[in-house]
C-alpha cells in the first residue's frame, strides 16, 4: 500500500510530455526573467565589444551632471560627472564577461574530471575529493582571493582562476552523486555488462546524457558568482579602475553622491548588479526544477 | 445488538492531481462496520484503498488536495461521533462542463478543524500501528520516552515513574525480553520485529477501544511475521480489543479475522463472516476473491505442484474508473447473460446470505 | 547528562578535532604555496619578520643551509606559527598575533550577529511555508528571499546608513577611531550583513525543505497517530539538525561578507585589516588572517558536528 505523498508523486510521472510542458508556472516565470538577462548581458557585452554605445562612456558633460533616468539622449541618466549611465553599464559588462567564463571553464572542466574520478574509481578518489572540499570550503572565499591579490596582482584574470578553482569541489561532488545515482539504479553495470568502451559510458552515456543540464545549471550559477565576486572586488578597488567603468567601482565612486541624497550614480549600477545576479540565480534554480526535479515535494 | 462501534459509510477519499486535472479516487464508495470486540480484516491488493481507509479515519490525510467525504460514525463514551463533520466546508470545487477543474483546499482550517474533531481519540479511542515499525519509531527518542509519551498523554497515569512502570508492563505484555533495559534503546537497537512490538506496545499503552493494524508484518522477515501474527492472536484473546487489520497477505487476516471486506480499486467488493468468505468453496463468491484465494499456495497445491492461478491484467486505473463492474476487465468469470450488465452499470453491494454480502452481477438477476 | 552519552561524543570530538588539524594544515599549505610562487620572493620576507634579531636570522640561515628548500621554509613558518609568531606586519612593524587577536573579536561579534539575523529571517520563512504549503504568501516570500539574496551587500550598507543615520538619527555616527565603539552603532552593520550575506535563500530552501521531507517521515505520522505534538517529535531532524549545518556551512560566505561590510562601516575587524593589507601587498597580515579565517569555519563546523552527534544518539555507534 502506497502513502499519500507516494501516489501524488506517481502521477507527477507523464513522461512523454517535453520538460517545458511538465513544469511549474513558477519555473517558467523564473528561467523566463533569466532567459531575458542572460540574453541582454550578451547583447551589451557584444555592443560593448564593439564600441556600439548610445554615447561614448568617457565623455564628460559637466553641463548635465547626475541627471534622472528619462533625460532626453539619456536613457538612465547620467553619471556625477555627466557621463550616460546606460553606456557605463553596457561597458561594465566586459569587466566580468570573459572573466567569468573563465572561471566557469576552469570549474566545469576540472570538476567533471575530478568528480568522474571520485565517482567512477571511488576508493582513494573518493576521499581524497572530500578532504578537497573540505580544505576549500574552510577559506572565505574572499579572503583567499585577498591574499592571492597580495601575493600576485589585483588581476581579474587571476582572481577568475581562483573562483573557478574553489568551485571545482562544488562540480565535482555533484557529478559523483550523479554517478553513485547512476550506479544504483545499475545504469552504469548494464552498460559494462553490455561491454560498451569505458570511454564511450563516461563521456557519452554518464557525462552527456546524464550530466547535461547540471552542466548548464552550474554554468549558471558560476556566472552569478562570478558576478558578485567582480563586482565586490571592484567595489573594494582591486578590479577595474576608474575612468574604466565596472558596475562595482560604479556604485563605490557614487558613494559619496549617496550621502548627500543623490542616489542614482551608486544605485543605478547597484539595480543592474541586483537584477543580473537575480536573473542568474532564478535561470538556474528554474532550470534545476525543471531538469532535475524538485526535491521531497 | 448494539451500534456498531465503528461504521464507515460511503467514504470517498480523493487526490485531486493538478497536472492531469482530475481525481485520483483512492476510496471510492467504502462502507465498513467493526461492531465491538470484532476483529474486521480488510484485504486487497496494493492501491486498492485499504491504508487510505485507515488514515482517513485516523484524520491522517491532510497533506496536499486530499479530499474525503461520507461518514465515519465512531462510538465514543457512549456517543456516536462522525469523525468527518463539516471537513467539507474546507474544500471549494470549481466545475466546468461537468469536469472538475480546480480544487481549492484550506489546508490549515481542514487541518485544525480535523484535529479538532480527532481531539482525544487519537491514540486515546483509536490507535494505529503501521507498517516499517523501525521508520515508524521517532529515531532521536528512547523507545521508553516514546510510550511514556502515550501513557501520559492518554491515560490517568501521569506520574513519569509510574508511567514507565507501566510502559515497562505493556512491553512485557507483548513478550520482550528485559523490558525495563529495553526502555532505555533507541529504535535503531532494535531489531524489526522488536520495534514492531514495541509500537504494539505503544498503540496498547492507552487502551484504546478501537486497534487499527496497517499491514502489521509487512517489511519484517518470514520468520518474524509469523510471529508477530501469534503475538496478535495471543493479545486478541487476552485483551480483546476490536480491531481493524489491513493486510493483502490473506493466510495472516485468516488467522486473525472474525469478519473480512476484500477490497478492490477502492471499493469494498466483499464482506461478512471470515468463515464464509475464506472457505475454499468456489461457488458463492466475489471473483476477485476466488482469484485472491486460488494465488495463494495451499498445501495440496504444493503436494501436487500445480501452477499457481495468477489475476490476469493490472491494477486498476484509479482516475479513469470504468462506467461498469470494477474488476470487469479482469474477470474471468463473466457470462455472456451478464456481459452487457458488467460493462455498463457497477453492481451493489447485496447480500447473498445472512451477513456476507457480495458485489457481483453473477447472484443477481 | 548520562554518564553513557559521555564516551561517544568524546570520541567524535577526538575526531574532529583530528580532522580540523588536518585541514588547517592543509589550510597553511595552500597559503604557503601562493606566497612560494609568488615574485618577489615575499616568503623570505615573512621569515625575517618572524625572527627578529639579527642573531635568530642567522642561525635560522645556518641551520637551513645557505638556500633553504622549500620544505624547510614551509616547517620552519610553521612551527615559528605554532609558537604564536605570525611574524611582523610589513606596513606597521607591528607583531601580526595581537592585531589578529584585537580584530578577530571584532569580526567574530559581527559574525555571529550576523548569523543570528540571517537566522531570524530564515527560520520564521521556512517554517511557515513548510506547514502552511503554497498560500498566497508563499510567491512574495519566495522573491523577497532572492532579492535580498542578490542585493549587493554595499548598496545595502548605504542605504541602511543614509536612512538610519543621516536621516531619522537613529544611529549615532560612528567616528571611526577604533578603540571602542558604541553598541548601537555595531547593530547596523550586523544587520546589514545579516540581509545582504547572500546565503539567505539559500538557508531558507534549505530549512523548508528538510523540515518538508521530516514532515513526510514515517515516524512523525506515528506522532500524530498518537496525538502527541508534531513539533515535538520533528523538532530534533526537522530544525535542530538543519539549523546547526547552515551555521556551519554559511560561516565562510559571512565572512567573505564581512570584508565589505567592515570597508562600508569603517569597521575594526579583521575584513577590513584583510583588505587594507591586500592593498599595501602585507602578507604576513593576510596570511594571519586567512589562516584565522579558517580556524572560525572550521570550529563552525566542529560545533555543528558536536550537536549532530548529541542529538542523533546514532551517529556516536558509527
Amino acid at each position: 500500500m502506497k502513502s499519500y505523498s507516494q501516489i501524488s508523486g506517481e502521477i507527477g510521472e507523464f513522461s512523454n510530455l517535453p520538460f517545458w510542458k511538465k513544469a511549474d508556472t513558477v519555473d517558467l516565470v523564473y528561467v523566463s526573467y533569466g532567459l531575458l538577462i542572460v540574453s541582454l548581458v550578451i547583447l551589451s557585452y557584444v555592443l560593448g565589444m564593439f564600441n556600439l554605445m548610445p554615447h561614448d562612456p568617457q565623455a564628460l558633460n559637466l553641463d548635465l551632471m547626475m541627471a534622472s533616468p528619462g533625460t532626453s539622449g539619456h536613457l538612465l541618466g547620467t553619471d556625477f560627472l555627466g557621463r550616460d549611465m546606460l553606456s557605463r553599464l553596457i561597458l561594465g559588462i566586459q569587466a566580468y564577461f570573459l572573466p567569468g567564463l573563465l572561471a566557469i571553464a576552469i570549474s566545469l572542466s576540472f570538476g567533471t574530471v575530478l568528480g568522474v574520478l571520485a565517482g567512477y574509481r571511488g576508493g582513494r578518489f573518493d576521499t581524497g575529493i572530500t578532504y578537497f572540499t573540505n580544505l576549500v570550503d574552510s577559506f572565505p572565499r574572499l579572503v583567499l582571493i585577498l591574499l592571492v591579490i597580495a601575493a600576485f596582482k589585483p588581476d581579474i584574470y587571476y582572481i577568475m582562476i581562483v573562483v573557478g578553482l574553489t568551485n571545482v569541489p562544488v562540480v565535482a561532488s555533484l557529478i559523483k552523486g550523479k554517478i553513485h545515482f547512476l550506479r544504483q539504479k545499475n545504469f552504469i553495470e548494464a552498460a559494462v555488462s553490455l561491454g560498451l568502451p569505458t570511454r564511450t559510458i563516461i563521456l557519452k552515456h554518464i557525462l552527456w546524457h546524464n550530466c547535461r543540464s547540471l552542466f548548464i545549471i552550474q554554468a549558471t550559477l558560476g556566472m552569478g558568482e562570478a558576478i558578485l565576486i567582480e563586482t565586490s572586488l571592484s567595489y573594494l578597488g582591486f578590479g577595474v579602475q576608474e575612468p574604466m567603468p565596472s558596475w562595482g567601482n560604479m556604485v563605490q565612486s557614487g558613494a559619496n553622491y549617496f550621502m548627500q541624497g543623490k542616489f542614482w550614480p551608486s544605485t543605478a549600477p547597484a539595480l543592474a548588479i541586483l537584477f543580473t545576479i537575480l536573473g542568474f540565480h532564478l535561470l538556474g534554480d528554474g532550470l534545476n526544477n525543471m531538469l532535475e526535479g524538485k526535491r521531497g515535494r | 445488538m448494539d451500534a456498531p462501534l465503528l461504521k464507515i459509510e460511503n467514504l470517498r477519499t480523493y487526490f485531486y492531481s493538478q497536472s492531469k486535472q482530475a481525481f485520483i479516487r483512492s476510496v471510492d464508495g467504502v462502507n465498513l462496520e467493526i461492531a465491538r470486540g470484532e476483529t474486521l480484516g480488510v484485504v486487497g491488493e496494493s492501491g486498492s484503498g485499504k491504508s487510505i481507509t485507515a488514515l482517513s479515519t485516523m484524520g491522517l490525510i491532510s497533506a496536499g488536495p486530499g479530499v474525503i467525504s461520507g461518514t465515519i460514525a465512531f462510538q465514543t463514551n457512549g456517543v456516536q461521533k462522525n469523525l468527518l463533520q463539516g471537513l467539507e466546508n474546507y474544500v471549494k470545487l470549481t466545475e466546468q462542463d461537468g469536469k472538475v477543474m480546480h480544487v481549492s483546499k484550506n489546508v490549515v482550517g481542514w487541518e485544525k478543524h480535523s484535529d479538532r474533531i480527532m481531539h482525544k481519540i487519537r491514540g486515546k479511542e483509536i490507535a494505529m500501528i503501521f507498517q516499517n515499525p523501525k521508520a515508524s519509531m521517532n529515531p532521536f527518542t528512547t523507545v521508553g520516552k516514546q510510550i511514556t509519551e502515550a501513557i501520559r498523554l492518554h491515560t490517568k497515569t501521569k506520574d513519569p515513574l509510574e508511567a514507565e512502570d507501566r510502559a515497562a508492563y505493556w512491553l512485557k505484555q507483548v513478550k520482550i525480553d528485559s523490558p525495563r533495559l529495553r526502555l532505555t534503546n533507541y529504535p535503531y537497537g532494535l531489531s524489526g520485529g522488536m520495534c514492531q512490538r514495541a509500537m504494539i506496545a505503544m498503540a496498547l499503552a492507552c487502551e484504546p477501544s478501537l486497534l487499527i493494524a496497517d499491514e502489521p508484518t509487512t517489511g519484517l522477515d518470514a520468520t518474524i511475521q509469523s510471529k508477530i501474527v501469534d503475538l496478535l492472536v495471543e493479545l486478541k484473546g487476552e485483551l480483546g480489543t476490536t480491531t481493524m487489520l489491513i493486510s493483502h497477505d490473506i493466510s495472516v487476516i485468516s488467522r486473525l479475522s472474525d469478519s473480512v471486506a476484500v477490497m478492490y480499486g477502492g471499493t469494498v467488493v466483499e464482506c461478512g463472516p471470515a468463515r464464509d468468505i475464506l472457505a475454499t468453496a468456489f461457488e458463492s463468491k466475489h471473483p476477485y476473491t476466488t482469484a485472491l484465494l486460488t494465488s495463494i499456495p495451499s498445501e495440496q497445491n504444493i503436494k501436487e505442484k500445480g501452477y499457481l492461478q495468477a489475476i490476469e491484467g493490472d491494477v486498476l486505473d484509479t482516475i479513469n474508473i470504468p462506467l461498469g463492474c470494477r474488476f470487469y476487465s479482469r474477470c474471468n468469470r463473466v457470462t455472456d447473460a451478464i456481459r452487457k450488465k458488467c460493462e455498463s452499470h457497477e453492481p451493489d453491494l447485496r447480500e447473498i446470505s445472512p451477513g456476507h454480502r457480495v458485489r457481483c452481477w453473477l447472484y443477481f438477476e | 547528562m548520562r554518564l553513557s552519552a559521555v564516551k561517544p561524543i568524546a570520541l567524535v570530538m577526538t575526531r574532529e578535532i583530528v580532522i580540523t588539524t588536518l585541514l588547517l594544515l592543509g589550510v597553511s599549505f595552500v597559503v604557503f604555496v601562493i606566497l612560494y610562487f609568488s615574485p618577489g620572493d615575499p616568503f623570505s620576507v615573512l621569515l625575517q619578520g618572524q625572527m627578529a634579531s639579527e642573531e635568530a636570522r642567522m642561525g635560522a640561515r645556518e641551520a637551513l643551509g645557505v638556500s633553504p628548500s622549500w620544505y624547510t621554509q614551509y616547517v620552519s613558518w610553521l612551527v615559528n606559527m605554532f609558537q604564536g609568531n605570525f611574524g611582523t606586519s610589513i606596513r606597521t612593524g607591528l607583531p601580526v598575533l595581537g592585531e589578529l587577536i584585537r580584530t578577530g573579536i571584532n569580526t567574530l561579534y559581527l559574525t555571529v550577529g550576523s548569523l543570528l539575523v540571517t537566522l531570524a529571517i530564515a527560520i520564521p520563512i521556512a517554517l511557515y511555508s513548510s506547514v502552511r504549503g503554497e498560500t498566497v504568501f508563499t510567491w512574495p516570500l519566495t522573491m523577497f528571499a532572492y532579492v535580498i539574496s542578490a542585493l549587493p551587500v554595499f548598496w545595502l550598507g548605504y542605504i541602511f546608513i543614509y536612512f538610519f543615520m543621516h536621516k531619522f538619527n537613529v544611529f549615532p555616527v560612528f567616528s571611526g577611531t577604533g578603540a571602542k565603539f558604541s553598541w548601537l552603532y555595531s547593530l547596523l552593520p550586523i544587520f546589514v550583513l545579516g540581509i545582504g550575506n547572500g546565503t539567505t535563500s539559500e538557508v531558507i530552501r534549505y530549512l523548508r525543505d528538510e523540515m518538508g521531507r521530516v514532515m513526510s517521515e514515517d515516524y512523525i505520522r506515528t506522532a500524530r497517530a498518537k496525538g502527541a505534538s508534531v513539533w515535538k517529535h520533528s523538532f530534533k531532524e526537522g530544525l535542530l539538525i538543519p539549523v546547526t549545518e547552515m551555521i556551519a556551512a554559511k560561516i565562510p560566505f559571512i565572512l567573505g561578507g564581512a570584508v565589505i561590510v567592515e570597508q562600508v562601516f569603517n569597521w575594526p575587524g579583521m575584513g577590513r585589516m584583510a583588505w587594507q593589507a591586500a592593498q599595501d601587498r602585507d602578507f604576513p597580515v593576510i596570511m594571519g588572517i586567512a589562516i584565522l579565517a579558517a580556524v572560525f569555519v572550521r570550529m563552525g563546523s566542529m560545533f555543528q558536528r558536536v550537536v549532530y552527534v548529541v542529538v542523533n544518539p546514532r551517529a556516536s555507534q558509527e
